[in-house]
């Protein structure tokens, strides 16, 4: 066998083996998991037009804690140890909300504030057993955002909510909250950690996989030592949604949001908790949010940040189980 | 003094191995200089120090055979980093006004705590202008494709996000970005201080990088 023979198939044998090892980034399940429309056996429920990943623990009949995730674009997984709550007598539904976590994709442009709390109707209808049920909602974050901005809509709806650290009610509060919890200091290894690699990582408009793979990546930017809300490190999530994540930054920049004109109307006590190390929130900007409710309650957790239901849940647990006790 | 030695230590290893590359240069002003070493700093998807090294061959038609290192700052010191190897020729010669372009190989490596990434990339970039001994200010259009990309991922990304992520080497394209801007720059005797300012925006031209500008300052020193 001559070397130009050996050289041929050489060659060929490079081309067949790096063939073989491409991965195709746009393919669910390579790079990030695969979402109820592309993996059948993830628990799923269907309504008003899109398929969300969901999970319920407890007897049906028992009063309702609809847990709300973070974000937007983030989802419940780490939220999980809010199921014990079913040991204490109620049925605790979990949702990846529209377009995140593992819940169905759709373009940017055809998410809403609006569309949000119509999924969060839905759902509620959806695993509502009986119309005397009560319903409680729990938000984290983002989640708690989204919760005020039910009880706005419908204050008569809902019988008692818990807010942990609710990014802001108002586009004026989300931005106080935003310049003391994400500032960059440009020579940090942190900084570009998120940024460096947009110069080869990019994606278009509706490209979820990419898109939520990126932003999937950047997110060890939110618990780098020293970080403002006092997260302690890495916690568990599916799969970001950067669309929906994109499309309500957009609509918070271009329209702006209230979720607050009518949070006096609504009589019954909330609960207010926010993490000690948490140096963005703390209890003035929790009593600039509880200021809006006629009646509530602010609980510190101590030793913990921005992710207490995580990290601190078994501090968490007593004073959300005494609220929601005290209400059922 | 920790950082200043592996510092010392690039910057004498590109000279020895004669890499480096001046992206931004005044025709007018080369001349029959040989070697030109450059090295900027300024914002690249990160603020960000390069090294270069370009020699010019002895031909009619100005070509510069050009190769450069870029490293963004931080604490940890090369587990990011750019490297550039290609050349610029210019194809349209007047007195003063010049048309040229530059085409580059890519190499660049990324790693956070959750994903180590290696790239392979092509640059495509055209620059036309006005260039005097002392001076130039030109107009610069590119394109920088990433063509193909691995993908390691840390344990922490597999135990708290994605346990079956699948690491290897990942095709199509992972992106590109579409750059536009000026660039100028003052000549003395054998020296050149440029700038380079402008805009990126990603392939599909809707989107952009979360900061989508470029910055550089840039020095040449040209020797014979």
């Amino acid at each position: 066998m001559n070397l130009k023979t050996l050289t041929v198939i050489g060659l060929a044998c490079t081309l067949l083996i790096s063939c073989e090892m491409d991965l195709d980034m746009n393919e669910p399940g390579n790079l990030v998991p695969k979402t109820v429309t592309e993996d059948p056996s993830l628990p799923s429920l269907s309504l008003n037009g899109t398929s969300l990943h969901a999970q319920t623990y407890g007897n049906p009949a028992n009063a309702m804690v609809i847990f709300l995730h973070g974000g937007p674009g983030a989802d419940y997984r780490n939220g999980l140890n809010v199921r014990q709550l079913a040991d204490d007598g109620y049925y605790v539904v979990f949702y990846d909300q529209r377009g995140t976590g593992l819940s169905q994709r759709h373009d940017k442009n055809t998410y809403s504030i609006q569309l949000y709390l119509d999924d969060l109707t839905a759902v509620i209808e959806h695993y509502r057993t009986s119309t005397n049920q009560k319903v409680f909602l729990f938000g984290h974050s983002w989640g708690a955002m989204l919760a005020a901005a039910y009880i706005n809509a419908y204050p008569d709806r809902i019988d008692g909510a818990i807010f942990a650290e609710a990014g802001g009610f108002n586009k004026q509060l989300l931005d106080e909250y935003g310049e003391a919890s994400r500032k960059l200091n440009l020579f940090s290894e942190i900084t570009n950690d998120v940024l460096y690699y947009d110069q080869f990582l990019t994606g278009r408009e509706n490209e979820h996989e990419i898109l939520d793979y990126k932003l999937a990546i950047a997110s060890s930017f939110s618990y780098a030592e020293g970080n403002d809300e006092g997260i302690e490190g890495a916690s568990p999530f599916w799969r970001n949604g950067a669309g929906v994540l994109q499309a309500f930054m957009d609509i918070s920049e271009n329209e702006g949001f209230y979720f607050t004109t009518n949070l006096n109307q609504y009589q019954t006590k909330v609960l207010f908790l926010y993490g000690e190390n948490n140096k963005s929130y703390g209890l003035s900007f929790a009593q600039k949010e509880a200021s809006f409710f006629p009646s509530s309650e602010i609980v510190q957790i101590a030793d913990t940040g921005h992710e207490m239901i995580y990290f601190k849940w078994d501090s968490v647990h007593p004073a959300v189980l005494g609220y929601l006790n005290s209400l059922n | 003094m920790k950082k200043i030695k592996p510092l010392l230590f690039i910057a004498m290893f590109f000279c020895f191995c004669q890499q480096g590359m001046p992206q931004t240069v005044n025709w007018n002003a080369l001349e029959d200089s040989k070697h030109i070493i450059t090295a900027g700093i300024g914002w690249d998807f990160s603020v960000s120090f390069s090294l270069g090294y370009a020699y010019q061959l002895k031909t009619n038609t100005p070509i510069l055979l050009t190769s450069n290192f870029s490293i963004p700052s931080g604490e940890k010191l090369l587990d990011d980093f750019k490297t550039k190897i290609g050349g610029q020729v210019v194809f349209w010669n007047r007195s003063h006004l010049k048309g040229s372009i530059t085409l580059n190989g890519i190499y660049r490596r990324f790693e956070n705590p959750l994903v180590q990434l290696k790239n392979f990339g092509s640059e495509l970039k055209g620059v036309l202008g006005f260039y005097k001994p002392k001076w130039f200010v030109a107009a610069e259009v590119g394109f920088d494709k990433a063509i193909v990309s691995d993908f390691t991922h840390s344990d922490t990304f597999k135990g708290t996000i994605f346990t079956t992520v699948k690491d290897g080497w990942y095709k199509p394209s992972s992106g590109g970005n579409f750059m536009y801007g000026l660039q100028t720059g003052y000549s003395s005797k054998q020296s050149d201080l440029t700038l380079n300012i402008g805009m990126v925006m990603t392939q599909d031209f809707k989107t952009t990088p979360l900061v989508p500008y470029y910055l550089m300052f840039g020095y040449n020193l040209r020797l014979h």
